[in-house]
């Protein structure tokens, strides 16, 4: 109880901002508000609704990653290459998130056991994915066998009637998970305390390494899950695709008022930053904006948001 | 009509939250004299100076220089008046070279341009004049050099200027004889020249030698005033600790049971070999000067600093301690003398802060329990008074002595074999004060073995058993309660004698 009125206190802005920009937009957009476009807002956001999640526990730590657009197509290009080999789909979807895995495992224990900083080490393996995928199939597309049926469902498929899409059951229980992980568990309670005051969290005994290279890999494995929506999507996988994703994920974050320096931030909070930059990219391309307009406007979203809530935060205390 | 003096201070008060620092504390310095300061640690030299030098602004009293008032607003303030102040810890510029950092803020130059050449020229003149072109490579980045190196660019930099008021804090400290023997040569020159200079050193030698007058001040206030030539060793340090003991410091009450925690020939980074025993309910006082290493031997007991040398047993058990959860799983436990580094997390709730430590009790799987993370807070609060409306405040709201007792009280859900406290009445108001000293004496009844870091040092000579005087990464002397008079221990820490 005392929690829920913590993030309902923290979040009442970012709720009344969704709903604001749903009626602006409806009101100037015929249809905006149709069950219709709204399932396919809901299609849009999921992908960068799960890499958010998993940079959420990231930045809650006082890190960062930077890597998660390259490795979206890296993961893609892997697992699709697999099957293109006839390699059973569940082997394929493992060997992506192993794969992611091993990424998010050397963010971690670089993060931890050496001084250098996370955004460089994860500029640099930014790099490293992106020209991994690039050596699948000379960088240029590979279509997804059509036999993969079930695949193909991970991105495109709906249910109950044709009216929920897959890719939002996986947004919404990826949400759950996470949401459990970092509010009601003490792994979460732990990265709280590491964000924080790191010093300080090690003074009380926590195993700072274990839990910094926890939330490193978790981040990955959001990062694969996203993946494989993504080409499944494309009803293919680009090696070239997932430019900037990383960037739109961050935006997320801390438009959900999770705090750069760490220690602060939830779940429900990165749910609604993604919702907000979906619907404002939705939103604005609909209305025929011009996406060089669209740009701009994004960025003073962003500025908006974390100004008011550095803002609010420090009249509090 | 007698001159005026060339400094005067004048009913100096300074407090910082309840804790009065300062308290009406007249001074006077003559040109052409050099005036020593002598204090205990906390005794308010360290804020005097820092008055002087415009770090800190005085709350009552006036500052005189020729007679005529003026105010030390800033550092660069200090510099017009001619003020210049060597400070114990370094305030260099560790990535900037030698000459960058001797002209810092006042780099040669034109319409805002760097003349690089000049300032590197005027840099490797002074050093050649001061004797010191040999020990300090102009052009050496400041990080890659020993601290007393560092020391000597820190006096290169405050001799460059052409000061009125020198003011030196420890400036020997780091330094090797010879380099010693230069910087008095210097002193003297400047001493012929009418500069006036406050020294303060804990080394009663250097005090003898170079001194025209000795001011004590204690607890903040002046004791007095008196020409050097009149006093010997003794007679400085009686005047130095010469505290009425008053009852407020409680007394142990337990009786020390059977050994839980030996450390043998400990070696870690700036400790040298100590070797300790801690029994059962006892409190093992460190007392040293600030600077002498105490809190290294803390963060090696608790696995923040690798130990190289050495064996810990606990309970007879040798043990390795890599970490503080490592620690921590052995019964070791410590607070650390900064709890804002390393104590409390600011921002989160007196609540989360209390039960942080006791995470697997009420967070043990996948739903927290509330009301056994409740009773955790609740028992802090209760048993160690901690004044607090609202658990769910931020603990930045609370006072230093009640945060304080929180890092403290939190570990007693469970209490460890032996914990460490470093400093754990700094920065806490006096109320406080006592109920840290009340809060000591129940851990020991408790059965635990404290170890108690105090630079305070009628505090860890009344709080504990055995009282082990520490100096230079080593216990020189240890010796129980009784004998350990504040002259006994301050002979041994300023090397009046060696036991």
């Amino acid at each position: 109880m005392r929690s829920l009125l913590a993030v309902t206190s923290t979040t009442g802005p970012l709720l009344l901002a969704v709903v604001l920009l749903l009626g602006l937009f409806g009101l100037f957009i015929p249809n905006f508000l149709s069950t219709d476009n709204l399932i396919n807002l809901g299609q849009q956001i999921s992908t960068n609704a799960i890499l958010a999640f998993g940079l959420t526990l990231v930045i809650l730590i006082g890190g960062i990653d930077l890597s998660v657009g390259a490795l979206v197509a890296l993961v893609g290009t892997a697992t699709v290459y697999l099957l293109t080999r006839n390699v059973p789909l569940p082997v394929a979807l493992l060997a992506g998130l192993v794969l992611a895995g091993t990424f998010g495992g050397l963010h971690g224990a670089g993060a931890t056991f050496t001084p250098m900083p996370p955004f460089i080490i994860t500029l640099a393996t930014m790099q490293i994915a992106r020209g991994l995928a690039l050596r699948f199939n000379e960088g240029r597309p590979m279509p997804i066998p059509t036999s993969q049926e079930l695949f193909l469902e991970l991105g495109n498929g709906r249910i109950l009637g044709d009216q929920l899409p897959v890719p939002v059951i996986i947004m919404v229980l990826v949400f759950a998970v996470m949401s459990v992980l970092l509010h009601l568990t003490r792994f979460g309670q732990h990265l709280y305390a590491i964000g924080g005051n790191r010093e300080a969290a090690r003074c009380t005994g926590i195993n700072i390494a274990r839990h910094e290279i926890l939330a490193y890999v978790l981040c990955s494995l959001c990062v694969a899950l996203a993946g494989f929506i993504h080409c499944s999507q494309l009803y293919a996988a680009e090696p070239g695709s997932g430019q900037g994703y990383e960037l739109n994920a961050i935006a997320a974050v801390v438009v959900g008022g999770t705090s750069f320096t760490g220690g602060r931030g939830t779940m429900f909070g990165t749910l609604l930053g993604a919702v907000i930059i979906g619907v404002l990219e939705k939103g604005l391309n609909q209305a025929g904006i011009h996406y060089s307009t669209q740009w701009v406007v994004k960025g003073a979203v962003i500025l908006a948001a974390v100004y008011l809530d550095v803002r609010r935060r420090s009249v509090k205390n | 009509m007698t001159q005026p003096p060339l400094l005067a201070l004048r009913g100096i008060g300074k407090r910082f939250g309840g804790f009065a620092a300062l308290d009406q504390v007249d001074f006077e310095l003559r040109a052409g004299e050099i005036h020593a300061l002598l204090g205990e640690n906390g005794a308010g030299k360290s804020t005097l100076i820092k008055i002087l030098g415009g770090i800190h602004a005085p709350d009552a009293g006036s500052i005189l220089i020729d007679g005529q008032p003026v105010t030390v607003g800033s550092v660069s303030a200090a510099d017009r008046l001619g003020i210049r102040v060597i400070h114990q810890e370094l305030t260099l510029a560790p990535n900037l070279s030698v000459a960058e950092n001797i002209y810092l803020g006042r780099e040669p130059g034109r319409f805002g341009f760097l003349s690089r050449w000049n300032l590197r020229k005027q840099a490797a003149t002074l050093l050649r004049e001061l004797g010191l072109a040999d020990s300090l490579p102009v052009d050496a980045v400041v990080s890659s050099l020993s601290t007393a190196q560092q020391q000597l660019v820190e006096i290169a930099r405050a001799l460059s200027a052409r000061a009125r008021i020198l003011v030196l804090d420890e400036p020997t400290a780091s330094l090797s004889q010879a380099e010693t023997e230069m910087l008095f040569d210097r002193l003297l020159q400047l001493r012929q020249q009418g500069v006036g200079m406050i020294y303060i050193s804990h080394r009663l030698e250097e005090i003898k030698r170079l001194a025209d007058r000795v001011t004590v001040l204690r607890d903040g206030r002046r004791v007095g005033t008196q020409d050097l030539g009149s006093l010997d060793s003794r007679e400085l340090i009686r005047w130095m600790v010469g505290r009425e003991m008053q009852d407020h410091y409680p007394r142990p009450t337990t009786t020390p049971g059977e050994v839980v925690l030996r450390v043998d020939g400990l070696r870690a980074s700036r400790v040298h070999g100590v070797s300790l025993e801690l029994r059962r309910g006892e409190i093992l006082g460190l007392a040293g000067l600030v600077g002498a290493g105490r809190t290294d031997l803390a963060r090696a007991l608790f696995g923040m600093n690798p130990i190289t040398d050495g064996v810990i047993y606990m309970e007879g058990r040798a043990i390795t301690v890599r970490s503080p959860a490592e620690a921590r799983r052995h019964g070791l436990v410590m607070v650390s003398e900064d709890r804002r580094r390393d104590g409390i997390i600011a921002h989160r709730s007196v609540a989360f802060n209390a039960a942080l430590p006791w995470t697997a009790q009420w967070l043990p799987g996948c739903w927290p329990n509330y009301p056994r993370r409740d009773a955790i807070v609740q028992r802090v609060v209760r048993d160690f008074a901690v004044r607090v409306n609202d658990v769910n405040a931020a603990m930045a709201t609370l006072s230093g002595g009640n945060q304080q007792k929180v890092v403290v009280g939190r570990w007693m859900e469970q209490p460890p074999r032996v914990l460490i406290l470093d400093e754990p009445t700094r920065g806490v108001d006096v109320g406080a004060r006592e109920d840290m000293f009340r809060t000591i004496h129940r851990l020991a009844e408790q059965g635990l073995a404290v170890l108690l870091i105090s630079s305070d040092l009628p505090e860890v000579l009344h709080l504990s058993h055995r009282v082990g005087v520490y100096r230079d990464g080593r216990i020189v002397k240890m010796m129980p309660a009784a004998e350990a008079t504040p002259e006994a221990v301050m002979t041994i820490l300023t090397g009046g004698s060696t036991p």
